[in-house]
């Protein structure tokens, strides 16, 4: 039943904070506390892994409330759930209409619990669904000037995702070989026929690539990460879109294995293509949000890479790109808020010389560079370990593709110091530079969030030997290369590469 | 004819410009064939000037010798004489500018009585000391 | 609009020339009412006052130690301890403060100031050798004062006729004698003056222009700590009359010989005799004024410029580095010679300064920027000094009833003013309160 607990958490602070007086101050507390048991409850199941829960729910639609956690979903969950914590404490103290906003923030944090809780197709896509409406209205309430029409976006975009989703699942659990099932147990199980592969995948493919987004079907991301408030831009970018690679290494790689081989190099492509579009396009921007936006696309590239190599490594590399991406994009999106908070701007010819030590922001920005530099995979980092596993595990793969999106990740490093320089550095404005510094309470999700980066940049075994034997068997190509003697795949260690 | 100095004694109110001169060092030149013309500060001209300027400067004669220097042009020249040129080298090297004809300006002073002939030289009159720069 | 003649007949009589249109018009007209070009408010005096006190303290031992430099240090080859100033120097009597002094400013002794030896022996730490207070940079920063030397020795042709004496024979032959006497018990480095004279001679000349800046700050250190006196016992009625007492200091002491004397074993070198004349006005005042207010150099580590794409001016004339130019934001770069300065006066500040800082922008926190910016109003304050002290000196008095003469201190004043027409300048700023 301890399974339950990361659910019932959200789910009564969800329903307790319509009750609660409106006092911003008092429903801040609520929310940060649900963050909080949620992430203790997720350490009490990493300590003491649960067995599987299954409760038949509306059996005739093959709807089970089947959980489980397994060493892929857990890392997640505990993502999720400190990213909710962070984003909450991240929120402005005199956030108006703090009920609502916190209320959306839980349910968004709930629905993504579910779907990373989920062993059933159907409750995944229930879950799925749920996310999309508190994250539009987020969007579209608290966000800043073109909210509405990065609301409608969003909506699109991910309505259209949820409804192939939809289909497809049901399609699915229909078509299953071995009659109507969700569960994933069953789906992992058995061979669909070839044919109804090929749309399946189509479909997840669709769904999932508007999901994290993929070129070309991100156009709803750039301006929603712009235009969202930050809390909510560090939740999407953080953990909601860690959803679509969740989604493709379990509803592709797990159950669809034959088609995705075969499609993997071209999945590969699109994923290098996004990386250096990402890239590309985030050395390009004038605005810091926006930068950060497109860097957190051309990362979600990577994973995709990863997820199309299939090896053993490469899905390491998922696990760890996913926490470390969610990391990096959820720290930089806080700190530009803060800036946004302190400069009134964000638009990065308007600052310079923030790493002024007595009127600009020092800490905020040295903070941002651990960012920056994290994501642009310097070593002693939580993006170093994740690239270096992608990239090792990918190149006997692609090599091609590979070494675009190392070209892509290359240039991370020229955005990262392009923004530092004109922001970090040069003069301070006189007349702009009249903000108060940071205070400990600002800074503490920054701090924590890069604490994070810096540990599983030094301790990276942490996450890959929890995450290592749940990810190994599910492999589509093995190479010679394991990382741990222990690993589950230690045992295949003929080179047969399935190229 | 008298001298310059003789001259300015005469007339009674040069008591500070003689005090510095001879503070400075400077009776022997100026009572010298020369010719010279000299820019002759009244009494009232020095003590218009903040308080310890003059002293400060009777204490370092070679500095007074310089100020007093400025207020001396080599040869003798008349007013008609001077109007010619806009500015004259002084004997401590820097320029004297003339400002005004009617009146009568040299530098940012004003000539009181022009023209007083002496055997070794010629003596303006002005209003206020003048320095260089 | 019609003046209500009865209640003031004097705001009928017109002015004698009409208002100005240069763009510090305010200004202007403020300057010729006998005013600063700092604006005259209760806030504005104590803020300038407080700072002359802050800033008199290290001056205090600049100016001993300057002396130090070029009259004991002079050409040691390895001038490791020219910061370790020796007690006579501290001791020697400033001549323009103490029962000694003909010309006494500062009522108070004549000595190192007591407010500086306590500093000297505690620094911000704890009592501990001279040596070790220097190794840890808890002293007072000797690097700002001999930036401002270099400055003055960069910059060169800004009136007066030190420099051009530097470059004379007598000059060379009175260096030479100095130069061979120090080594004269030194064979190596004799031998490298006979193989690089103009290099030995560029040193000496570096070290005259210590003296003089030496010499300049002997008088302004008195000055301030009276100011500070004066401030205290209530006796400035505002921002005018601190500048007033500026421009009487300035006259009364401009007669001061500058000179460089050095002492080898006992015996004194006149190297720049007091009877060539020079005089404290012309030769250091004005070309200090100029070279370390106004031009200066752009400092490593503030800000990078391109000279190649027209960053910095072709003329040197044109620079524009000093404080009234200075951007005070970048003060706390390590090392560089404003925050030092900044450095120095924070650890002398009086109480009320700190108290003002306290309430404003990041309090303690930034400290160094705001009595920075104060550092910068006062300085305008002091070139409002020398401003009025020019015009008092080669122009008219204010109140001239010849309009001609008027428009001359006009055209002066808006020649001046000119000077700061460049955006870097922070005229425009210091008007408000609002910039700290």
């Amino acid at each position: 039943m301890t399974l339950l607990l990361p659910l019932l958490i959200p789910l009564a602070a969800v329903l307790a904070l319509p009750l609660l007086p409106n006092n911003a101050q008092l429903t801040r507390r609520v929310a940060a506390l649900a963050g909080f048991l949620q992430l203790a409850a997720g350490l009490l199941l990493w300590r003491q892994p649960p067995a599987d829960l299954s409760v038949s729910w509306l059996p005739k639609l093959g709807l089970s409330l089947d959980l489980g956690l397994d060493g892929i979903t857990l890392p997640l969950l505990l993502l999720s759930a400190l990213i909710t914590a962070m984003a909450v404490i991240a929120t402005p103290v005199d956030q108006a209409r703090s009920r609502l906003f916190y209320g959306l923030l839980l349910a968004t944090n709930l629905g993504l619990t579910g779907t990373f809780l989920a062993r059933n197709a159907l409750l995944f896509v229930l879950a799925y669904e749920l996310i999309l409406i508190p994250t539009t209205l987020l969007v579209a309430t608290f966000g800043r000037g073109l909210r509405s029409s990065a609301a409608i976006r969003f909506l699109i975009y991910n309505a259209l995702s949820g409804f192939v989703l939809l289909g497809v699942v049901l399609a699915m659990g229909w078509l299953h070989p071995g009659g109507v099932s969700f569960a994933y147990a069953d789906l992992a199980a058995d061979q669909f026929s070839p044919v109804a592969e090929r749309w399946l995948l189509a479909g997840f493919l669709l769904a999932f690539g508007l999901k994290l987004p993929l070129v070309p079907l991100h156009g709803w991301q750039p301006i929603t990460y712009t235009e969202a408030p930050t809390p909510v831009a560090m939740l999407l970018s953080g953990a909601v879109s860690k959803l679509g690679a969740y989604g493709l290494l379990r509803f592709g790689v797990q159950f669809l294995p034959d088609t995705w081989a075969a499609w993997s190099p071209w999945i590969a492509v699109i994923a290098a293509v996004t990386t250096i579009y990402g890239a590309l396009n985030a050395i390009a921007q004038l605005d810091m949000r926006r930068l950060v936006a497109y860097s957190s696309l051309g990362h979600m590239g990577l994973l995709v890479l990863a997820l199309a190599a299939a090896t053993p490594l490469s899905l390491q590399g998922v696990v760890v790109q996913m926490l470390a991406h969610g990391l990096i994009t959820a720290l930089l999106f806080c700190l530009v808020g803060t800036i946004e908070r302190h400069t009134g701007t964000v638009a990065i010819p308007e600052i310079s010389g923030l790493m002024n030590p007595y009127r600009g922001l020092p800490f905020t920005m040295g903070l941002m560079l651990l960012g920056l530099m994290a994501a642009a995979g310097v070593p002693g980092l939580a993006g170093f370990v994740a690239e270096l596993l992608v990239f090792e595990g990918s190149w006997v793969a692609f090599p091609w593709p590979t070494l675009v999106c190392m070209v892509a990740s290359g240039l991370t490093a020229v955005y990262a110091v392009r923004l530092f320089n004109r922001v970090g550095f040069g003069r301070l404005d006189n007349e702009r530079a009249d903000w108060l510094n940071t205070t400990w309470g600002e800074r503490f999700p920054a701090v924590v969030l890069a604490g994070l980066i810096v540990i599983a940049g030094i301790w990276p075994a942490t996450i890959t030997s929890f995450s290592e034997a749940s990810v190994t068997p599910l492999a589509l190509r093995q190479t010679d290369l394991v990382l741990t003697a222990n690993a589950a795949g230690a045992e295949f260690t003929a080179p047969e590469l399935l190229a | 004819m008298a001298t310059i100095l003789e001259t300015a004694a005469g007339a009674g109110c040069f008591n500070t410009l003689l005090a510095a001169v001879d503070a400075a060092g400077l009776r022997e030149a100026l009572e010298s064939p020369g010719p010279f013309t000299v820019f002759a500060p009244v009494d009232d001209a020095f003590s218009a000037l903040p308080p310890g300027t003059v002293q400060t400067l009777v204490d370092n004669p070679p500095q007074l010798a310089r100020i007093l220097k400025y207020h001396v042009l080599a040869g003798a020249h008349n007013q008609a004489a001077l109007v010619a040129k806009e500015q004259w080298d002084s004997l401590e090297g820097a320029p004297i500018p003339i400002r005004s004809v009617d009146p009568f300006e040299v530098k940012n002073a004003t000539v009181v009585t022009a023209d007083i002939a002496c055997d070794n030289g010629v003596v303006h009159v002005i209003n206020r000391v003048i320095l260089p720069g | 609009m019609t003046p209500p003649t009865a209640l003031a007949p004097e705001a009928a009589t017109k002015p004698l020339i009409p208002p100005s249109t240069h763009r510090y018009a305010d200004v202007i007209h403020r300057l010729e009412a006998g005013g600063s070009m700092l604006p005259d408010t209760p806030e504005n005096l104590k803020q300038i006052i407080g700072i002359y006190k802050a800033y008199a303290v290290p001056m205090d031992f600049y100016w001993r130690d300057l002396l130090y430099i070029a009259e004991q240090v002079f050409l040691n080859p390895i001038p490791a301890f020219k910061y370790f100033i020796s007690q006579e120097y501290l001791d020697r009597p400033c001549s323009y403060a103490g029962d000694q002094s003909k010309l006494r400013i500062w009522r108070g002794g004549e000595k190192a100031h007591p407010e500086l030896l306590e500093f000297m022996a505690r620094g911000e730490t704890i009592r501990m050798p001279k040596l070790l207070h220097h190794l840890w940079h808890d002293r007072v920063n000797m690097e700002f004062a001999e930036a401002c030397m270099q400055a003055m020795l960069w910059h060169q042709g800004m009136g007066g006729r030190f420099n051009d004496y530097l470059e004379t024979d007598a000059y060379r032959a009175n260096a030479d004698r100095a130069i061979k006497a120090y080594f004269k018990r030194n064979p190596l480095m004799l031998g490298l003056y006979k193989l690089f004279p103009e290099m030995f001679l560029e040193k000496v000349k570096q070290l005259s222009y210590t003296a003089n800046l030496g010499l300049f700050w002997e008088v302004m250190a008195p000055v301030f700590f009276e100011m500070s006196d004066i401030y205290d016992e209530g006796g400035f009625k505002g921002v005018p009359d601190a500048m007033d007492f500026l421009v009487n200091g300035i006259f009364a002491v401009a007669g001061r010989p500058i000179y460089h004397h050095v002492f080898i074993d006992g015996e004194c070198f006149e190297i720049i005799p007091k009877s060539e004349g020079f005089t404290w006005l012309y030769e250091a005042a004005l070309p200090y004024v100029e070279a370390v207010f106004y031009r200066t150099a752009p400092f490593r580590g503030t800000k990078s410029y391109n000279a190649q794409a027209g960053q910095v001016p072709d003329n040197q004339a044109d620079f524009h580095y000093g404080i009234l130019y200075a951007d005070v934001f970048p003060v706390g770069s390590a090392g560089i010679p404003p925050t030092l300065l900044m450095q120095d006066m924070l650890h002398f500040l009086p109480p009320y300064l700190q108290d003002t800082y306290k309430q404003h922008k990041r309090g303690e926190d930034d400290q160094l920027i705001q009595l920075g910016i104060t550092f910068q109003r006062s300085m305008y304050n002091v070139t409002s000094a020398v401003i009025q002290a020019l015009r008092c000196a080669l122009l008219y008095p204010l109140d001239d009833p010849n309009p001609e003469h008027l428009m001359a201190n006009r055209r002066f004043f808006e020649a001046q003013m000119d000077r700061f027409l460049r955006p870097e300048a922070r005229l425009p700023q210091i008007q408000t309160q609002d910039y700290r």
